[in-house]
């Protein structure tokens, strides 16, 4: 499945902008393997394209084939992503092994105090496209080129398409295609994707001498990772014996911070010529450094004058490298590092001003004054950072000197960072606005959501609800008719930068943040962006190594499990059980922790957490406090009984520690050492991710605690004899947290990650096997029995008279009601009321990878709905000849189920002839629904329908369920047996006496 | 835990539980005793009350339900002391024996109207079709009906737009 907002993006030509009209839509086919690496760029060589495998798609299609580059261009989005999935294309490998690993974000542990130094700075090439897919559209033609798009380095762009087509820079015009969501496009901190995606179109447009319209989505990330690093600084000093830095390296790889697009790299039109290096003071920009060493050396490698320099981008870069470094030398051996950088200052003005700004900053007082009153999840640090920026005539000795000293909060567990303190002194130029720009830092360098740096989304990020994806695609999908800015042809360098800040510079600002996130983390951060995704993975990483073991337990192959299966045998699970698990003993008790031990931050995030597993819906018995236990579940193998999560310590999880906690939600063993059984779904809630599961122990155990009596077990011999869940756990659980598919969309994998991990939708929507496990392969949310209720098939076994599209599921998981299925019951109906806590864009995100198993159309097409009303009808008319259910039907449910012309308040909403469980294999649904009714307890204004086990008997409820098959599903056979099935049912349901109010 | 409720034009805050039945909050809690208790399933229509003009059997609806619209009972039908023209239609055409339906059919009516002013005789069978009476007054029923669907139009015309 190609991902939702492409789906959505197909639609777009339809009375659009005139520009899109006229367009075709092109999408590229990188090669497997395509890297910049140590300023050079590799890839797989193209070897052939066939193009008789497209004979089978309608439509002109065209495919552009440049170099290594290749692209289709058709007149639909669709059409293009479906050839290019279609289009066999050989490439011939140049993969070396070595370059196997991604460039990853440097992170180092603390070392011992040590006479030399040695680091490397890194500054990425690409900054993500920003959070809202868009369309990129170039018009080549008559030698001229003319781009829509967004781009934040309008100079690089340019150059790079001039380099493209070899027209003047005069005939390259770059409009921005500026909507509400892109003002804060301009970067300063270097290029993102969507040149990339310009340069795909301009190629495409050429080649095919149309407009040809990219859409930039998330697919261009692989871009992002595949461009690496555009820079790397590395320094290295030897200190002498008192701490003085006597020798100092600094070395940067590539003077002009960035990277041409990948179309070009592709094409061959970006000739790789060869880098020079040459020190300090020869030409162009050297490296520039305010301190003073014994012996020093600076250099740089410069590419040819036609790449473009950004030099307010190698200020940044240079001055994070080397105020970083100095920084770690400064910790490492054990000095204040305002002390060493004073040291090594000749400058009277500068020192004069670190004086003061330190002075000011209570630079010498701890960041961390009272670290009681300091919830355990937050990490406190301070850091500094000094630059001289350049004047007006870009002389860096006669500029301005600039002192910054930060004090940030960092959540261990979600990983955000919180400039809480910001001081600035700068000697000249206009005064700061520190508040001003303790803001614009937060939101640019830390921000998540920012376009400005990209937010990085990982499959377990908890949205705040902002991310409204319809919101965004609407956008895109109506491309706004006036194109307004055109960048201005005259843009000089640095307006780029200055762009971003007035009155300051951003150089210092972005070492400040990674010096005071060393402070707090004890990690360094080599290379910007600290998201909180990357600094919360970077502390998981870190705790890991702490802990000894590895991050990612390691997967059981599947070979090997599958072995297993086949052997599997009640002596060999009673054999395999004393080894299964070498520590389950039990984990010593602790009292429970302080309300306040985790911030506020944390318990939000561990509260949505929470409301996506549905915890409450099993862990509440009927009318009960939440979470105290009690519900009983009916097993083939007995009754079992949720047990107290509330932190009460005799009866509840208060004594338990994190580690207990964290090895029940993923081994399903309990505190004490005994096991759980898998009717709690730790084999699903194993894939939640580290700092989720750490949220929802800090959201369990701050909820008021309450005691409750236990209720015991009573499961039939030899299910009752915990132990044996040693073997079955070997079996069939998998401990592996979640693992994103890289070739799946964001959506896709939030979803996946949502659905099947803390939302554990197989619990009860895939069968089981005779030993209770979960069925998987094909039998994956084929659909199962729970609790008396059929949970339907979720994959394409789905047997609803209309098909599910995207849009209905969403619907139904967020309104609890689709107009063409019915509504939420039973016990779907309290997971609709626990996703009502989530965010829209995780509740599409299950929709999405739901709708991807059943294989399921993003919308329901006019045929659909031209069927439902079909449907709807022939059910009105027809009148079979089973007259005990008609008049039980005309009696007890014509009043709300057939409309009579006059719209009332209580009437059901969707049309028995739609409704998914009387077109279902089985009856209970149905049964349960005449029996018990359908409540609106848990979604409000959805479905009231009283329950009928009072009032008829068996025979009657046959005789009605009969009668609905027949009128509302009359293409389905019978079903059989029905009053016997009713008769298991009733069990759970009232049959006593007529109540009265 | 309180619910806002509007109930014949006045808001009412009240202490009930958000599952109870509609019915026994305005009967039992706010002594409002148009609405009859017949059947508790939504079969018959005696509970019937008008939310947002619209006819519901407010027996099978959760007091919750109604949290955000205006409910209107048969005790609230009545204007500055002037009788809906649905009841006078039901006094004028004495169409009742044991009474006891009266407020479903009252209010059913008044729903159909305010969908449709002019409705056919077999739109107001339809319309009456769920509504059960026991006693056999049908006839007298469907005669209050029509000629409620006169009064109704004659008050309209006399009712200056607002």
């Amino acid at each position: 499945m190609s991902d939702g907002s492409m789906l959505n993006g197909q639609q777009a030509p339809a009375g659009t902008s005139a520009l899109l009209a006229k367009a075709r839509y092109g999408v590229v086919v990188r090669p497997p393997f395509y890297r910049w690496s140590d300023g050079r760029f590799a890839s797989d060589r193209l070897v052939g394209v066939d193009k008789n495998s497209l004979a089978s798609l309608s439509g002109p299609i065209d495919v552009v084939v440049e170099g290594d580059f290749v692209g289709v261009v058709a007149d639909s989005l669709a059409l293009a992503t479906d050839a290019a999935k279609q289009l066999k294309v050989e490439w011939r490998t140049v993969r070396q092994a070595a370059d196997k690993s991604p460039a990853k974000m440097p992170v180092e542990e603390r070392h011992p105090p040590y006479a030399s130094a040695s680091h490397a700075y890194g500054w990425p090439s690409r900054m993500r496209w920003g959070n809202h897919p868009s369309w990129v559209i170039a018009d080549y033609s008559d030698q001229q080129l003319r781009v829509w798009g967004q781009t934040a380095t309008p100079v690089a762009l340019k150059q790079d398409l001039n380099r493209l087509t070899a027209l003047d820079v005069s005939q390259i015009e770059l409009y921005s295609a500026v909507n509400n969501h892109s003002t804060q496009q301009a970067s300063g901190l270097g290029r993102h994707c969507g040149d990339d995606a310009a340069v795909d179109a301009a190629l495409m447009s050429r080649a095919v001498g149309n407009p040809v319209a990219v859409w930039l989505d998330a697919r261009y990330a692989k871009d992002v990772e595949a461009l690496g690093q555009a820079q790397r600084i590395t320094l290295n000093a030897d200190l002498s014996s008192d701490g003085e830095i006597a020798r100092y390296r600094y070395q940067q790889a590539n003077l002009t911070g960035e990277v041409a697009a990948v179309g070009l790299w592709l094409s061959g039109a970006a000739a790789i010529a060869e880098l020079a290096e040459f020190p300090a003071g020869d030409n162009g920009t050297p490296p520039f450094s305010p301190y003073v060493f014994r012996d020093q050396y600076l250099a740089a490698r410069s590419q040819p004058a036609s790449l473009a320099t950004n030099p307010t981008l190698i200020g940044i870069q240079q001055a994070f490298a080397r105020e970083s470094f100095l920084d770690e030398v400064a910790r490492e051996s054990e000095q204040d590092p305002i002390a060493l950088r004073l040291r090594h200052l000749e400058d009277a003005r500068g020192i004069e001003l670190i004086e003061s700004v330190a002075k000011r900053a209570e630079w010498q007082r701890s960041s961390n004054p009272s670290s009681e009153s300091l919830s355990q999840d937050l990490l406190r640090g301070r850091g500094f950072a000094y630059s001289q920026l350049p004047d007006r005539e870009q002389r860096v000795e006669a500029g301005v000197r600039s002192a910054w000293i930060a004090d940030v909060e960092v959540n261990r567990i979600t990983g955000d960072v919180q400039l809480t303190r910001l001081v600035v002194g700068q000697d000249a130029g206009p005064d700061i606005d520190t508040a001003r720009l303790q803001q614009t830092l937060q939101a640019r360098v830390l921000g998540e959501a920012r376009p400005f740096l990209g937010h990085e989304p990982r499959f377990d990020e908890w949205g705040d609800g902002s991310r409204a994806l319809t919101k965004h695609e609407s956008s895109a999908l109506a491309p706004t008719a006036s194109w307004p800015t055109l960048y201005s042809p005259s843009a000089s360098v640095a307006a780029v930068g200055e762009d971003v800040l007035t009155g300051a510079e951003l150089s210092p600002g972005v070492a400040v943040i990674a010096n005071a996130l060393f402070d707090a983390t004890g990690l360094r951060f080599r290379q910007p962006p600290f998201t909180a995704n990357r600094v919360r993975q970077a502390l998981e990483e870190s705790s890991a190594e702490e802990a000894g073991r590895p991050s990612k337990p390691v997967k059981q192959s599947r070979s090997t499990k599958r072995r297993w299966l086949a052997a599997a045998a009640f002596t060999t699970i009673a054999g395999t059980a004393a080894m299964a698990w070498p520590w389950k003993g039990a984990i010593a008790p602790v009292s429970r922790p302080a309300a306040n031990l985790y911030s506020a931050e944390t318990i939000e995030r561990g509260r949505l957490v929470a409301a996506a597993g549905d915890c409450a819906a099993c862990h509440t018995s009927e009318g009960g406090v939440t979470n105290v236990g009690g519900r009983a579940f009916e097993t083939p193998f007995g009754t079992l009984y949720s047990t107290n999560i509330t932190p009460d310590e005799a009866t509840g999880i208060g004594q338990w520690s994190y580690a207990a906690f964290e090895r029940a939600m993923r081994h399903g063993i309990s505190r004490n050492g005994s096991h759980l059984y898998p009717a709690f779904p730790y084999t699903a809630f194993a894939k939640t991710s580290d700092a989720d599961l750490q949220a929802l122990y800090a959201y369990l155990m701050a909820q008021p605690p309450v005691a409750a009596a236990k209720t015991t077990n009573e499961l039939s011999f030899p299910f009752s004899v915990r132990a044996l869940m040693a073997g079955w756990n070997t079996l069939y659980h998998d401990p592996a947290p979640f693992q994103p598919d890289p070739l799946q969309s964001e959506l896709y994998n939030r979803g996946a990650y949502l659905a099947e991990g803390l939302g554990h939708c197989s619990a009860c929507h895939s069968p089981r096997n005779a030993m209770g496990a979960e069925k998987s392969g094909g039998a994956y949310l084929a659909g199962a029995f729970v609790d008396g209720w059929e949970a339907p098939p979720l994959n394409t076994l789905s047997r609803a008279p209309v098909p599910w599209s995207e849009a209905s599921l969403y619907d139904y998981l967020r309104q609890g009601e689709s107009s063409l299925h019915g509504v939420a019951s039973g016990p779907m109906a309290p997971v609709v009321a626990g996703l009502a806590e989530l965010p829209e864009y995780d509740v599409r995100a299950i929709a999405h990878y739901v709708a991807a198993q059943m294989q399921a159309p993003a919308g329901n097409s006019d045929a659909d709905v031209a069927g439902a009303e079909q449907r709807v009808a022939s059910a009105a008319l027809s009148a079979p000849e089973l007259e005990a259910g008609e008049r039980l039907f005309e009696g007890a449910c014509a009043a709300c189920h057939v409309a009579s012309g006059v719209p009332t308040f209580s009437s059901a909403s969707t049309n028995l002839a739609l409704n998914t469980n009387l077109h279902s294999d089985h009856p209970d649904n149905v049964i349960q629904s005449i029996l018990g009714g359908v409540h609106a307890e848990h979604v409000p204004g959805v479905g009231n329908m009283p329950g009928f086990a009072d009032s008829f008997s068996n025979t009657q409820v046959a005789d009605l369920a009969t009668y609905l098959r027949a009128r509302f599903a009359p293409e389905k056979a019978p079903w059989q047996q029905v009053e016997q099935r009713i008769a298991d049912l009733r069990q759970p349901h009232h049959n006593n006496t007529h109540s009265t109010p | 835990m309180t619910l806002k409720l509007t109930i014949n034009g006045q808001e009412r805050e009240l202490a009930v539980p958000p599952q109870s039945p509609l019915l026994n909050v305005l009967r039992n809690d706010l002594a409002l005793n148009g609405p009859k208790y017949g059947c508790g399933l939504g079969e018959c229509g005696a509970c019937s009350v008008l939310i947002d003009g619209m006819a519901a059997r407010s027996c099978v609806l959760p007091v919750s339900a109604a949290v955000g619209h205006n409910v209107t009972t048969l005790d609230g039908l009545a204007q500055d002391g002037q009788l809906d023209p649905v009841q006078q239609a039901f006094i004028d055409a004495q169409a009742a024996q044991c009474g006891y339906c009266l407020n479903g059919m009252i209010i059913t009516i008044r729903g159909l109207l305010n969908h449709n002013a002019q409705p056919t005789a077999e739109q107001i069978r339809a319309a009456l079709e769920h509504n059960l009476c026991r006693c056999g007054t049908h006839v007298e029923i469907l005669q209050a009906a029509e000629r409620a669907v006169v009064i109704n139009a004659v008050a309209l015309e006399e009712t200056p737009y607002e």
